[in-house]
Order: structure tokens, then sequence, then C-alpha cells
């Protein structure tokens, strides 16, 4: 008998162990998600909550002090998030606070991030709203370069035309006595061609891009988040922004050169010699053309980048295969 | 010959004798195996009655009938005025506290000491009992088996004639009034054979018990039966005292008395 | 239309399982309750497995740990290495694991144990002696089983992680605080509450197959040994199914 009761009392500290192991796993675990602790709620306001979810955490200035209590729908352009905070911040947080998305680690779950104010206002209370910023979104950065691509399309297309149009002229040759002019001009010509082509080739690289990110191909929708890429991406914006700019510049030029050579031609006038004549405006033009090439050139250093990029090279690999399959 | 028996008995003792056993026309099958075909049997107060047989012949099938471990497909079994096959489970344990049952395999809880063996039914039966009470129980029937030493140890600790002697202590300890023995003697040696069927025969007469045995060991039938039944093909083929069924010319009979 | 013959063995076992299941649901719940030697054999069951089943934890969160390090160092995020190895222990490893080794050993001693309670008639011995063997051995062994199971996955969790813990230590060095701190940041109650309810599963399947088994044995001491490996085959088995059932019911309840 004295042994089974002290079987008893074995299999007794047996079973209170595991009670208290699961005791303290769930305590351990409801901690982060404020089960156990008071706590009280603020709320935040924002067009896009990315994803977001109940659950997610909540920083003050880096530090966890809640959870993501509910996500609700307020209109179509407004959603409101819940989330509870530990009581204990209660003399921390001020109704000034901005809070901001943003990812936990490199493709980690989404948290919100309340940064403190710099001029304290009055404390936040139980049910306030708090200042949402604006975070910008992969989806925004995309519109822009989409923008930038499009434009930069259509001065390539400019540019081919007043080219074509330059080319096909015979007539327009021939007006031209002088050797050197028509050769400059060729050479001009081959080197806009050479920018609209690299502008061509570009905009589609970029299509490809956009397109599978919008399809959420591969770990690049993910990695377009990360901080580091995304600088470089929008550096490339910038830079195409910029060749954009140039692009416009000159295909202005160019047109209204088209334009009083169209003129002089049709009519049979002599300022349009005497304009073709005058090397300034063809060493503008050359410069222009420079200019674009340079453009072009940076942005492909900017791709060449991405593709060395160790998270995209995988990607880019890909890509280079699939074009090379396709040759074949 | 039954009748006869019952005749005979009565001009003996002068008294109706009293059947504490009663199987009427009992059938069993085991799908196109027929056991047991109309077999009769009865078993007076204070009388040790053998079923002897081959091996196969039914004898298990009988005794295990009897205390509703097997349910027969067609007769009666009356076991001390009850009829096994009209009882709910409550008071066939209540018969079953009555009828002691000693297994072929002695059937010793093999992770209980020969202590707890013991106890077992007599905590299930008997609940009412105080420890001191259960402990002097034990003791007493040990003593009686001669193993009183053996209380504390395991039943893989012991011999084969030990187990038989505290599988028969675990069947006497309730104090039945019919003991069913499935084949005592099988798979001990001679010697212990016969130590056991003489301790069968003592425990009779000590406890006041009546008996079925079945078995197909001539020797501890001798020493132990009053009454021999043949079971053969399924029926009661012949029966009687040793005596009387060695002086059988049948050819059947004859068989188990070379 | 004859079936083949091990096609009908199987069905005719699975309904004759079924059937003892049933008998179980039917038996446990009535009077009387054999509560003494329930406790016997949650001390037999429970208690005696868990030095077997904390030493394979140990190793598996050890070995886990060293395996999955190499991996997450070439992605630079060695850090994430508790986090990876508290989900894995927690969801999965934990309860599967602990749960075969319990059918390797708890199955396959039920399984042996009443197979030769029933070769040596000690079943149809309980059975004079006034006692349903059923609820005496089955009901006991099973609810035993059921009940052990989670409380033993519960305390090899804690030991496989405290194996991880050295694991991490082994190559580099983290705080016993910062492991556990990360550890229980990456779990939440849906990782935990699903593994433990699905433990209970596994354990009532281990001790209802071991008890079929051993009771149905067939005569002779080869009957014994063969119930006691096909008790051990099936619930391990039925383990994995259970498993496959419990991944699919929590995704559909979106635990996940």
């Amino acid at each position: 008998m004295a042994k089974k009761s002290i079987n008893n009392i074995k299999l007794g500290i047996f079973v209170l162990a595991g009670l208290v192991v699961i005791i303290f796993a769930l305590y351990m675990i409801g901690r982060d998600t404020n089960m156990f602790g008071s706590n009280y709620t603020l709320k935040v306001r924002f067009e896009n909550v990315q994803g977001l979810t109940s659950g997610n955490n909540v920083r003050y200035a880096g530090i966890q002090v809640g959870t993501v209590k509910r996500v609700k729908i307020l209109s179509d352009t407004l959603i409101e998030v819940s989330m509870l905070i530990d009581t204990k911040m209660k003399k921390y947080i001020h109704k000034t606070d901005v809070v901001s998305m943003s990812t936990d680690g490199l493709m980690g779950n989404r948290i919100l991030n309340i940064t403190p104010a710099k001029d304290g206002y009055s404390l936040a209370e139980n049910g306030d709203v708090l200042i949402a910023k604006r975070s910008i979104s992969t989806d925004d950065m995309l519109e822009t370069l989409d923008k930038t691509n499009r434009n930069i399309k259509d001065v390539s297309e400019e540019l081919k035309m007043t080219f074509l149009r330059i080319n096909s002229s015979s007539a327009f040759w021939k007006l031209l006595s002088d050797e050197t002019l028509p050769n400059n001009l060729r050479a001009s010509a081959v080197s806009i061609r050479h920018a609209a082509v690299n502008a061509d080739k570009m905009i589609a690289d970029i299509h490809l891009i956009i397109n599978d990110v919008k399809a959420g191909k591969g770990s690049l929708g993910a990695i377009l988040t990360d901080t580091a890429i995304s600088y470089n991406l929008n550096e490339a914006v910038v830079k195409i922004q910029q060749v954009g700019d140039h692009a416009d510049e000159l295909a202005k030029q160019l047109t209204s050169i088209a334009e009083t050579i169209k003129q002089d031609v049709n009519t049979g006038k002599g300022p349009a010699h005497a304009i073709l004549k005058d090397s300034s405006i063809v060493m503008n033009l050359n410069n222009s053309l420079s200019n674009i090439e340079k453009g072009t050139a940076s942005f492909n250093q900017v791709m060449e980048a991405l593709k060395h990029n160790f998270l995209l090279r995988g990607y880019f690999r890909k890509l280079e295969k699939k074009q090379k399959e396709e040759q074949q | 010959m039954q009748a006869v028996f019952t005749i005979e008995r009565k001009a003996e003792t002068g008294v109706e004798p009293e059947d504490v056993l009663t199987i009427k026309n009992l059938y069993k099958s085991f799908g196109s195996n027929h056991v047991l075909i109309d077999f009769n049997l009865e078993l007076y107060k204070g009388e040790n009655v053998a079923v002897l047989g081959k091996s196969g012949s039914g004898k298990s099938v009988l005794i295990k009938c009897i205390i509703g471990l097997l349910t027969p497909d067609q007769g009666t079994i009356n076991v001390l005025g009850h009829n096994i096959g009209e009882l709910n489970i409550h008071e066939l344990d209540e018969i079953r506290t009555k009828v002691g049952f000693l297994f072929q395999s002695n059937a010793l809880y093999d992770s209980m000491t020969v202590r707890e063996n013991l106890e077992f039914p007599l905590r299930r039966h008997w609940i009412k009992l105080t420890t001191a009470e259960r402990t002097g129980k034990v003791k007493e029937v040990l003593n009686n088996v001669g193993l009183a030493h053996t209380i504390d140890m395991m039943p893989a600790e012991l011999s084969g004639g030990m187990r038989k002697r505290i599988a028969l202590a675990r069947t006497l300890i309730l104090d039945p009034e019919i003991i069913l023995y499935d084949e005592p003697t099988t798979g001990l040696d001679p010697i212990t054979g016969k130590g056991i069927s003489i301790l069968i025969k003592e425990m009779g007469e000590k406890y006041n018990t009546s008996a079925l045995l079945i078995s197909h060991d001539m020797k501890c039938i001798r020493m132990t039966a009053d009454r021999i039944i043949m079971l053969i093909d399924g029926k009661c083929y012949a029966q009687g005292t040793y005596e009387e069924l060695k002086k059988n010319n049948d050819e059947k009979v004859k068989q188990f008395f070379e | 239309m004859p079936l083949p013959q091990l096609w009908r063995r199987f069905l005719s076992e699975t309904g004759e399982m079924s059937r003892f299941t049933g008998r179980f649901f039917v038996q446990g719940f009535k009077p009387r309750y054999e509560f003494s030697e329930l406790l016997h054999q949650c001390f037999i069951i429970g208690y005696k497995s868990l030095p077997l089943v904390g030493l394979t934890g140990f190793i598996m969160g050890l070995v886990l740990t060293m395996q999955l390090r190499p991996s997450l160092v070439s992605y630079g995020v060695e850090s994430e290495l508790p986090m990876m190895v508290g989900i894995a222990v927690v969801r999965e490893i934990g309860p599967v694991i602990t749960a075969l080794i319990f059918a390797g050993k708890i199955g396959s001693s039920i399984g042996a144990e009443l197979g030769s309670m029933k070769v040596t008639e000690q079943i149809d011995a309980m059975e004079v002696s006034g006692t349903n063997p059923f609820k005496y051995l089955v009901v006991t062994r099973v609810l035993a089983a059921t009940l052990m199971l989670p409380v033993l996955v519960i305390l090899s969790d804690a030991i496989s992680l405290f194996g991880s813990f050295i694991g991490v230590n082994i190559r580099g060095v983290t705080s016993f605080n910062l492991f556990f701190k990360q550890v229980f940041d990456a779990l939440s109650f849906e990782d935990f509450i699903p593994a433990f309810i699905k433990s209970y599963f596994f354990g009532f399947a281990v001790g209802i197959v071991g008890c079929f088994k051993g009771f149905n044995s067939s005569k002779g001491t080869e009957g014994v040994g063969r119930s006691a490996n096909s008790a051990v085959v099936v619930s391990s088995v039925l383990i994995f199914i259970l498993d496959l059932l419990a991944v699919q019911v929590t995704d559909i309840l979106g635990l996940n």
C-alpha cells in the first residue's frame, strides 16, 4: 500500500509539472496579446492598411506596447484600426503622436509604430484617435515609375518620328550643299536612334518588372518593401525623370527645327539652308543627345546594380533565361 | 444410466439428494463444429464429478458455459437454483461468488503479487471487508494450500505446481459451494500432479464443496472423482464410478483405460 | 463480388475496431468506475514514459537546431533560429514525435499485456471474479493514455526547447531569457492549442488500438507478439492520419 501511495505522489508531481509548464506557456504567449494585463484602446485611421490584421504588434518608439485589436472599414477610403495599449503607457502617449505602418524585419509581420511628437500636447485617453502618417507603398512607387516610363516612351516616339521625317525627305538632303552638315546630322540621327532604342529597352524592362510585381510573382513583391531597394528604385525613378526632361526639351527643339525646315523646304525659301548651316544648332542637338545617352546609361547602371543585388539576382537570372529561350 | 444412479444413491443414503448443478439438453456449436449435442448432467451436493474426454471434445466449453463465459445455443443450465441464461450481469456475479473456477493456465494476474491476486476477488465481491480481515483471509487460505511464505512474491517467481496451488487458493478464498476444475493437472509432472490431486480432494472436504472436474488424466480422476462422466461425441456417453467404467466393454470407453 | 482476402480482413478489422471504440464509449461512462486502477495505469503509462519521451524530445530539439542553423545563416537570419525551432517543436514535432515514441512504448506494452492476459485466461478469470474486464483493463488504459499523452507532449516540448537552447549555444551565444523570449514571442495560441488538442486524439488512438489488439489476441504466444507488433504499426499510422486531419481542421477553422 505504501508503494501505491508513493506512486500516486509521483503521478501527482508529473501531472502538476505538465500543468505548470502549460500555464507558464499560456502566460508567456498571452503576455504579448495583453490578455492578462490591463490595457486601454487607441484608434488610428488609414486610407490603406496594407494587410494589417488584429494581433499585429504596436510599438512606441520601438518598444512593444500593445497589439492591434480590430481593423474596421469606416468608408471606402477610410479604415479604422483599434489598438490595445498597455495601461502603463498612458502617461507617455500624446494625442499628437504619429502612427505609421512598417514591417518587422525583411519579410516580417506588419507593425504599427507610434512616434512620439516633439511637443507634447495632451495625453491620449481611452478611445482617442491618433494621427496617421501616410506611408509610401510599393504601389504608389510603381505608379510613379509607370508615369515616367510613359513619358519616356512618348519622347522616344517623337524622336523616332522626327528622325524618320528628316531621313525620308530626300529633297531636304539635296538642299544641303554643305557636305559636313549632313554628315553631322546623320551622326546625330544615329545617336538619336541609339538613345531611342535604349529608352525602348529600358521601358520594356521596367514594364516586365512592374507586371511581375503586380502579379505578385516571386519574392520581389515582398522585397520591394525593403527600404534599401526602394531607395535604389527611387533613385532610378529620379534619373529616369531627368532623362525624360532632357528628352522632352530635345524633342521640343527638334520639333521646332523640323517645323522650320518643313516650312522652308515646302516654301523653297532660304532660311532653312541658313539655319542648317549654323553648326551651333547641330552642336546643341548633339549635346542634348549625349545628355539622353548619359541618362539612359545611368539608368542602365542602376539596372545593372539591381541585377547584382543578391536578393534580385535570382529574378534577373530567370529573366535572362526566359529571354534566351525566346531567342531560340 | 443416469436414472439408475440416482436411485442407487437414494438407496444408499435414504435421503433425496440435493442437486447444485443441473444441465439439460445443452447444445453448443462453433460454426459447423457441433461440440455439445444434447448434453445432460447433474451434480449433487458434496459430490465430486469428473468429466472425461479427449482433447477438443468440448470439456472446456462445457464448464465455460456453466460459469457464463460462453452462452449455449440451446438448453438450460441451473446453478444453485438459478437458470444462468436468465440472469442479468449482477445476478450472474452473485452466482459467480459461489462458483469457483480453477483455470487450466491458472490465470494468476502477472502484474500483481500473490497477496494482491488473492485479494482481488475479495475486493470485488466482499467489499465490506476491512484490511485486517482481508489479510487474515488471505493468510488462512495460503496456509491451507501450504504456501504461506509466498505471500509477497510475484506469480512469475513461482513454479508451476505452486502457481496451481495459488490459483486454487484464489478460488477457495470466497468459500464457494461449487468448484469447477479445468484440467488441474495438465502441464504438471506426475508427482506434482499427484500432490495437486490430493489437495483438491482435501480442500473439497475441508471447504465442503461440490466439484466438477474435467480432465483426461486418469490418475487424477481416479483419486478425486466420486463419479465419472464420459463426454464422447458431444454427449454424455457413459457414466459411473471408476471401477464400473473400467469394467465397461464399450470400445470407446475402453480407450481411456488402456 | 468477392473482395480480395486482404481487403476483407482490413475492412472487417476496421469494423471490429469501430465497434470496440463504441463499446468503450458505452461502457466507459457507466459505473462502476475503476478509479484506483485508472490512477495506477496513469502512473505506468504517464510517469514511467517520461524519461524516454524526455530523452527523445531533448535530442530532437538539439538536432533540429543544429540542422536548421546553416540554412538560416546563409540567409543571414540566424537570430530567427529560436523562433523557427519553437514553432516547429510546438506545432508539429513535439506532438508527433512524442506520440510515436508513446505508441512504440505504450501501444506495444498494452498490446502484449492484454494479449498475454487473454491467452492465459486472466481476462476470463477477471470476469469470473465479478469484474468487468473491459472496464477494468480497457477503459482505464485508454483513458490513461488519452489523459497522459498531452502531459507528456507538454513536458517534451519544454525539454525539446531546452535542447534547442543548448543547440543554439553550441555555435553561438544567447542568454536563456532571450532565447525563451524569442520563442514565446513567435508563438501564439493558434500554435499551441491545436497541437495540445490533437495530442489527446493521439493518446486515445494509441490506447484504443493497443487494447483492441491485445483484447482480440489469438491463442498462443505468437498471437501475443503479433498483437504487440500490430498495435504499434496501426497506432503509428493512425497518428499520422489524425495529424493530417488535424491540419485540415485547423486550416478550415482558420487557426493557421
